[in-house]
């Protein structure tokens, strides 16, 4: 007989709650796929304070977290927005000394969280190799090591593991028990999810036990890594979700337009974020037309 | 007479579609292709209509063998899924398929490069006071590290082309000849460097950069007084194949918008 389905939802407030100032976090989404845009908003809403985030690339999700100064600390390989620019809080940010960013390369990243996930303290790669990102570490005591390998005498990197507090994820699709279905490019979210100590996938559709189980092979993300689950329609806007919407860049290229100026990012942050007092306000205030416009026309996933 | 076939007129087409063009003869037909946004992007494209139907291009976010027909803003856009062979993730891509040796050619940008190839992507000034954060490596490093050949696009400026980098991100030949084996690396190293300018590859002995054709209208003094580095300059330069009409055409059928090529002579 199967045992009575666990159910793991909470509340996107609740669970924002559970991070304590000066956690780790690995970020999931990839560019424009995916960030947990709505995670990052509640974070500024309840005004977290020096997180570190790990992942391999973000775009405004994490400039978000960097203008509220949210973040103190990042170890990545990647930020701008693509198609647009360099990221305008960063940038300033750094100017100003509050934010650190320790550099890796994607691949780098990448098998950090799968040396996590795999609960071994380091993974061997073939990149970095006679570079800045070799030679120059911002704040961590040691960023990598070159060694010979021990059974062919080649020359290789070592990256430490990363086994970070939480591990953020938004899916496609999750049950109650967090079974987690992720249309489209994983980009470095299974691993991800696999190296935090707590799970918290949000997803655009909470699905019954009886879809996911049905179809197990479509689950990439098991009930057993996950903690809790949140329903998080629209989680990713103004950026993009294979299958569900497609980028919004008017509202992108507004908030680059708009954040190249401190009192701009205020104006935005207030508007945007602080001023609404949820996810689903957030939502309200982008209006119902504009979203469903962004709507993915079937059969493209976008 | 006038075909497709043929050579267009230098006030017909911009420096942006002759790059594009430039950038897209360097894909061989079944070759596996990395390739980010912007103008490879667009390159590549070219080249699946033109000579090399059946390469393979691949997105480090994770669309292998993608066949996407509307432009894309980022490498992980979901209009690069359109009729793809997979949707994976970077462990498989640049894990598996480019460390794993699966790669033939690499595009990729840069801020910055000096006469070994070596790019920055990361850091203008100093590493401790900077005074732009650019994006960092991405898959760059990563890319340069480990694919067969690579293809550097970049707009030719003095303060991009230099003697010394502010921050070496990604390695081209590093400090010359036998250096990329004597460290590790497993792929070929750069092989060209298409510029709003010219096209630039590596002496195969000393690994220094080398002009190789100035587009129509440049003169090897004009390449030489935007270059902060030494570049070798052959007697004989010739001018860049010109693009063909078919070419233009279907350049301009890929980006009918102009997102990265705009319609400016």
């Amino acid at each position: 007989m199967e045992a009575p389905v666990e159910d793991k939802r909470i509340t996107l407030k609740e669970a924002v709650n559970l991070v304590q100032d000066g956690a780790h976090l690995f970020w999931g989404g990839f560019g424009f796929q995916r960030p947990p845009m709505a995670f990052a908003h509640e974070l500024v809403r309840q005004k977290k304070r020096k997180l570190t985030i790990y992942t391999c690339g973000s775009e405004v999700d994490i400039d978000i977290l960097s203008g509220a100064c949210v973040v103190s600390r990042f170890e990545l390989a990647f930020f701008a927005i693509e198609g647009i620019g360099l990221v305008p809080n960063i940038q300033r940010r750094i100017r100003e000394g509050v934010i650190e960013i320790e550099d890796y390369s994607n691949l780098a990243m990448a098998l950090r969280f799968l040396g996590g996930a795999l609960g071994v303290p380091f993974m061997p790669l073939k990149s970095m190799l006679g570079t800045d990102l070799l030679a120059k570490s911002r704040f961590r005591p040691k960023k990598a090591e070159v060694i010979n390998c021990p059974f062919t005498g080649e020359k290789v990197v070592l990256v430490p593991s990363v086994r970070p507090d939480f591990s953020i994820i938004h899916a496609s699709r999750v049950d109650r028990e967090g079974n987690a279905q992720i249309d489209g490019i994983r980009g470095e979210d299974i691993e991800g999810a696999r190296a935090g100590k707590k799970v918290i996938i949000l997803a655009e559709e909470i699905v019954d036990s009886e879809f996911t189980r049905a179809q197990p092979d479509q689950t990439v993300i098991p009930n057993i890594y996950v903690h809790h689950v949140v329903e998080c329609p629209w989680g990713s806007y103004p950026m993009m979700v294979y299958n569900y919407y497609d980028y919004d860049m008017e509202h992108i290229r507004m908030y680059y337009d708009q954040c190249k100026t401190e009192e701009g990012w205020q104006k935005y942050c207030e508007e945007y974020i602080t001023s609404v007092g949820n996810h689903m306000e957030f939502l309200t205030k982008i209006g119902i037309e504009r979203l469903l416009k962004r709507k993915a026309k079937k059969p493209l996933p976008y | 007479m006038k075909t497709k076939k043929s050579y267009a007129k230098p006030n017909e087409f911009n420096t942006l579609e002759l790059m594009a063009v430039c950038g897209s003869k360097q894909i061989k037909n079944g070759e596996v292709v990395f390739i980010g946004t912007g103008l490879p992007l667009i390159a590549a494209m070219l080249a699946k209509k033109m000579h090399a139907p059946g390469a393979k291009i691949v997105y480090e976010a994770g669309f292998i063998d993608s066949n996407a027909k509307e432009i894309a803003l980022s490498i992980a856009d979901s209009r690069l899924g359109y009729r793809a062979a997979g949707a994976v993730g970077l462990i498989e891509t640049l894990g598996f398929m480019l460390q794993g040796g699966h790669v033939d050619l690499g595009f990729v940008g840069a801020a910055q490069i000096d006469e070994y190839g070596n790019i920055n992507t990361t850091y203008i000034g100093s590493f401790e006071k900077p005074s732009v954060r650019l994006p960092g490596s991405g898959g760059g490093n990563d890319i340069i590290s480990s694919a067969k050949r690579i293809v550097v696009i970049m707009t030719h400026e003095k303060r991009k082309m230099v003697k010394k980098l502010d921050y070496l991100t990604s390695p081209g030949f590093l400090n010359g000849p036998g250096a990329r084996e004597r460290i590790g690396l497993l792929g070929g190293g750069p092989s060209l460097v298409v510029t709003n300018l010219c096209q630039m590859d590596f002496h195969p002995k000393t690994k220094r950069i080398r002009l190789t054709t100035v587009h129509p209208g440049v003169s090897a003094q004009q390449v030489l007084d935007n270059s902060g580095f030494d570049l070798i300059v052959p007697e004989k330069i010739p001018t860049t194949e010109l693009p063909t009409y078919e070419e233009l055409e279907l350049l301009r059928a890929i980006d009918p918008s102009g997102i990265y090529i705009p319609r400016t002579k």
